[in-house]
């Protein structure tokens, strides 16, 4: 893996089961420095923290649709944040619709899975993400 | 049955979401069974995961509401097998770890689907997934709606999916 292995990454999702998954599947690729939060409205405030900390996330990987800060939601508050416009942003959804694509990249998301998704999928996005 | 044609169309998006999610993330393939007409409302399954979904659709020239939901039932042992191969350990009760597990599902399956029925000119919304868990349990269908049981056998036993579906006259 040409990525640093112990790069920060934090998994927002509100279903702890596709939480575990994708955590299962990014040790799998290789990685080993993973923490979660269970909505944009929880990892928010991790994000804000870890810069303050000056440990500050590399990567997020956020489900789009969560009951109180929507992952699109966390997007726009990073990348209206000062230092944080490029940090690599992967965006998960269940919703296959092209205009949810549309959407998200608009808003500035690095790359985007379409549930349901394999860990060579995910490696494929991460990849192109960090090339 | 009313708007019986329309119901076969409206499942197919959900039978073959059903099999690009078991294949893809539960690493089973789904053998779809005779599907039936359900016409009570006893869980044939000890654990379900309920999803609604409302918009509207094309008929007769102008656009009619319909209603729906999606129902996923699954036996324990089945359900426990389905978690351990997800999630890579094994689950052998109802614990709050996989709890959520079901609701994954059908979320996923049921936006797929939304994919298909909206080149079938359905708009869609979907509801929040819910749990029923419980020997004999019932479904509470939404009103005036119809319910077809499409039983897949897999690796890990059978599973049961169930759409209602009605629309306006």
């Amino acid at each position: 893996m040409a990525l640093k292995a112990d790069i920060k990454i934090l998994v927002v999702d509100d279903m702890s089961t596709m939480r575990k998954i994708i955590k299962n599947m990014l040790s799998q690729i290789g990685f080993t420095n993973i923490a979660e939060a269970d909505d944009g409205a929880t990892a928010w405030p991790m994000i804000e923290s870890a810069i303050k900390e000056g440990r500050p996330y590399e990567f997020i990987v956020s489900d789009w649709n969560m009951p109180q800060m929507s992952g699109l939601d966390l997007l726009k508050n990073v990348r209206s944040t000062p230092g944080l416009e490029k940090l690599p942003f992967l965006m998960i959804t269940a919703e296959a619709e092209q205009g949810n694509v549309v959407i998200a990249v608009k808003a500035g998301v690095s790359n985007f899975i379409v549930k349901p998704f394999s860990a060579q999928v995910l490696k494929e996005k991460i990849d192109r993400i960090f090339k | 049955m009313p708007g019986e044609s329309h119901f076969i169309e409206f499942s197919k998006p959900f039978i073959d979401a059903a099999k690009n999610v078991f294949e893809t993330m539960v690493f089973t393939k789904l053998e779809t069974q005779k599907p039936q007409i359900k016409s009570d409302a006893v869980s044939r399954g000890d654990i379900s995961a309920v999803l609604g979904l409302s918009g509207d659709m094309e008929k007769n020239g102008g656009r009619v509401p319909y209603k729906a939901m999606l129902v996923v039932s699954f036996p324990y042992d089945t359900y426990f097998k389905c978690a351990s191969a997800m999630l890579g350990e094994t689950y052998t009760s109802y614990d709050p770890e996989i709890a959520d597990l079901g609701g994954e599902i059908v979320n996923m399956i049921m936006g797929n689907a939304k994919r298909d029925l909206k080149t079938m000119g359905y708009s869609s919304n979907m509801a929040i997934p819910s749990m029923v868990e419980g020997k004999d349990h019932t479904i509470k269908y939404p009103m005036g709606t119809h319910v077809v049981l499409i039983p897949f056998t897999t690796t890990h036993g059978t599973i049961y999916m169930e759409i209602c579906y009605s629309e306006a006259e």
